[in-house]
């Protein structure tokens, strides 16, 4: 196990820098960004005195060079638009989006492993064609507008939830249901399957045969090994929430990394980016390891090979 | 499960905007920074100008006119002097007093190379200018060259506390307004507070809370909910409230600008048939707002030296296929391709609207490509140097003036040196630098005359609108937006409706 998860970080560290190295790149390959920062009627000596400033004259493999000796003292430079360390300004972000992430998948487990368990019980049944019904129109359904009819109908038809923002619990309500919505829908119908095929095996047979209650063979003797496909498409799905969460955090303004990163991409503010995209892969990659440990978890044939 | 969820959402009755003389005001974008140097970005002149930091001069928006503010009174001595009396017993938010010496201060710190600050970049570069004390309440401004709109220039630098850092950005913006600023939680909002001691009339408002949402729909919702007082703007489908939804002016006039050099637009009847084959009030009340108006020239009509004879270009489609059919005789290759250049959102609806023309221009037989492209693709295009082995574009821009006076659209819009300018008219480039170094009615007559030609003799571009923003008002706020809310937003002129 020791050596599986030590092999595993060391893939990872490797994409790592891989990612780093072609992020700093394909930044710089769209030019410098001296022209979103300076007014129109900039005169070309101010953009040269600019470019000189941050560096942009330089050649690439030289700024590359201080770029790579800032990382490893920790320093990732300063946003252009902020004047701030970029560094600051991911840590600051990032917990707001870890806290959406953090929210969200335990619900988004909830919900379809026990909607879909319930779907693959009575195949074509009334539960389970709601469920898929449900399931696909919320996989299906994008972002932007579930969260815009979402305020016009709970904030100002209703006026029970706050619009956007945050603040208190409340404030949460919108935002986290935007999220659940497409990974749940995702995530039932791969329960459902994985249940079924669960469903069609000998030990189930002896267990109706024995006259276990419904139930207890749902959750007691096929959940656990129906749960190997829900945990690699959910932590598919977790990374995937840093997409959702783009559009969430724009829509609610939740001052979270997903914001911050499509802005800087905009502005072209170079260390921005770089910090956040170094920042978010760490914990997929995280992410990614947790669910190596949890397969073995959940399936012994795993942690004894 | 079903009553917990109701129970939960029926006691989760949404915060209401603060206490009465409290404001919350949303805007579209969030600060970068807070540096009185950089007033002049709206994002950041709409929280600080006017209220925690104030200017020598005011800008009148409405007709270019300027007002005392810091400044009581001015005089100019010389072509290169300008004098300026202070006014008396004023202090700033710090406790320091405002004086001759914190003037020239907050000069020296506006135009600080190793700041790119963009009241230097924009207004003071090149213009060489020192400030002297002639006694505590008098300051001596002289510039290299002749400067005849000085003042205009001083409406736009925001006069900070002399205890300003030197050389670096603050985001703690002190001055001397009737508001001071309290603090700015990074991606959440900025609070301003009533100092109590402003020179002036106390302000009605005690508070004000500033927030940003960049979806027009949230904003409009926000207000209508009343957890916030003034949106500055909501897209125009999402204005659906007479009651709470004032139209203004926001200075932006749209137009194409044609590459004026590239065959077949480097003959005038091409371009004047594109100008007629467009019908522009087609658009108003349509995809555009109906208060925008049809545009003659790059800036509106509250610039110094907007030309008020020019009138709009009809919508004549088959004037244009006459046009091009006489162009094609005479071997102008009007079948070329052509780039229809857009950019996403530049304003409301802005993709709906070249795609539009994008038709209209086909059904007169010309062959254009429409493109989007993001910011900065599009900012190469817009900019000098240009491809010179360019396709023939019909480009779509945004311009907006609001600091008064045309001199500050026509170099680098139009002579052969500007930045974003097609054209190279020595005629044109001799007006136009003889124009910026009148004043007065000289002044006005020359920039007429620029705007004239450009539209009546050499037609460089297609003038499309003015544009107008919906600003959102709740209930509780007695306030009618102007242009000036462009770029600013003075607390002071709020006013709470008596209920």
């Amino acid at each position: 196990m020791g050596s599986f998860i030590f092999k595993r970080s060391f893939q990872s560290i490797l994409s790592l820098i891989f990612l780093v190295i072609v992020v700093f790149f394909l930044a710089r390959m769209t030019g410098s960004p001296a022209m979103l920062y300076l007014p129109p009627e900039a005169t070309q000596d101010q953009i040269d005195a600019y470019n000189a400033l941050h560096g942009f004259d330089d050649p690439l493999i030289v700024q590359f060079g201080s770029f790579i000796t800032g990382v490893f003292q920790g320093d990732f430079g300063n946003s252009l638009q902020y004047s701030r360390p970029a560094l600051d300004m991911v840590l600051a972000a990032f917990p707001t989006t870890l806290a959406l992430a953090a929210v969200t998948m335990p619900l988004v487990l909830l919900i379809s492993i026990v909607t879909g368990a319930l779907a693959a019980y009575h195949p074509g049944g009334v539960f389970d064609r709601l469920a898929s019904l449900i399931s696909l129109i919320g996989a299906s359904m994008p972002n932007f507008w579930v969260a815009i009819v979402g305020v016009l109908v709970f904030a100002v038809t209703l006026n029970v939830l706050p619009t956007s923002g945050t603040g208190t619990w409340q404030h949460w309500v919108l935002p986290v249901a935007v999220l659940v919505l497409r990974p749940a829908g995702v995530l039932v119908q791969v329960m459902r399957t994985s249940m079924m095929t669960a469903l069609s095996s000998v030990y189930v047979k002896a267990a109706k045969a024995k006259g276990v209650k419904a139930r207890a063979i749902i959750f007691v003797h096929a959940l656990r090994n129906s749960l190997l496909p829900v945990i690699t498409v959910a932590s598919d799905q977790a990374a995937g929430i840093v997409n959702g969460a783009v559009i969430v955090e724009t829509v609610f303004g939740f001052p979270g990394i997903g914001k911050l990163m499509i802005d800087s991409v905009l502005m072209r503010d170079f260390a921005v980016i770089q910090a956040a995209i170094l920042v978010t892969a760490l914990a997929v990659f995280l992410i990614n390891i947790i669910v190596d440990i949890s397969y073995a978890f959940v399936d012994p044939r795993i942690r004894h090979s | 499960m079903r009553h917990i969820i109701l129970a939960l959402l029926a006691c989760a009755s949404p915060a209401l905007a603060g206490p009465e003389t409290e404001v919350k005001i949303v805007l579209p974008a969030g600060p970068d920074r807070l540096d009185p140097c950089e007033m002049p970005r709206s994002v950041i002149g709409r929280i600080i100008k006017q209220n925690v930091v104030e200017t020598l001069v005011e800008l009148n928006y409405a007709d270019a006119t300027l007002m005392p503010r810091l400044a009581t009174s001015w005089t100019q001595d010389s072509p290169t002097e300008w004098t300026f009396k202070l006014r008396e017993g004023v202090t700033f938010h710090d406790g320091a007093p405002f004086d001759a010496a914190a003037v020239i201060a907050a000069m020296e710190r506006t135009i600080d190379p190793a700041l790119t600050c963009i009241t230097r970049t924009k207004f003071f570069d090149g213009v060489d200018i020192t400030a002297t004390a002639v006694d505590p309440l008098t300051v001596k401004f002289t510039t290299a060259q002749p400067s005849p709109i000085l003042p205009t220039l001083l409406a736009q630098m925001a006069i900070s506390s002399p205890n300003t850092p030197l050389g670096v950005y603050t985001n703690e913006p002190i001055g001397t307004g009737p508001y001071r600023f309290v603090e700015w939680v990074q991606g959440q909002d900025v609070t301003l507070e009533r100092s109590g001691e402003y020179w002036g009339e106390e302000p009605v408002i005690t508070k004000a809370t500033y927030v940003w949402r960049s979806e027009s729909s949230v904003v409009a919702a926000m207000v209508a909910t009343n957890e916030a007082d003034l949106a500055f703007s909501i897209a125009p489908q999402d204005a659906t409230d007479p009651d709470m939804d004032k139209v203004y002016p926001n200075s932006d006039s749209a137009m194409f600008r044609l590459s004026v050099d590239v065959p077949p637009l480097n003959d005038i009847r091409v371009r004047r048939a594109i100008n007629l084959a467009i019908d522009r009030t087609a658009f108003l009340g349509t995809i555009l707002s109906e208060e925008a108006t049809e545009a003659t020239q790059q800036v509106g009509p509250n610039v110094f030296g907007w030309n008020d004879s020019l009138t709009p270009w009809e919508y004549d489609p088959d004037e244009a296929m006459r046009l091009l059919a006489e162009a094609k005789a005479d071997g102008v290759p009007v079948d070329t391709e052509m780039r229809l250049i857009g950019r996403p959102a530049m304003f409301a609806n802005s993709n709906e609207f070249v795609q539009a023309v994008g038709e209209m221009l086909r059904a007169v037989g010309l062959n254009v490509n429409m493109e989007t492209l993001e910011m900065s693709q599009w900012l190469e295009v817009a900019n000098k140097p240009f491809d010179p082995a360019r396709k023939p574009n019909i480009f779509l821009t945004m311009h907006d003036n609001n600091s008064g006076d045309a001199a500050f659209t026509v170099y680098f819009k139009y002579h052969s040196n500007g930045r974003q300018s097609e054209l190279h008219n020595p005629e044109l480039d001799a007006l136009i630098e003889k124009a910026a170094t009148l004043s007065g009615d000289e002044r006005e007559a020359a920039y007429n005359e620029v705007f004239r030609m450009i539209y009546q003799d050499i037609v460089s571009d297609v003038p499309l609108f003015h544009m107008v923003n919906y600003m959102r008002i709740g209930p509780r706020i007695d306030f009618t937006p102007t242009i000036a809310n462009a770029v600013e937003l003075q607390l002071a002129k709020l006013q709470l409706k008596s209920s």
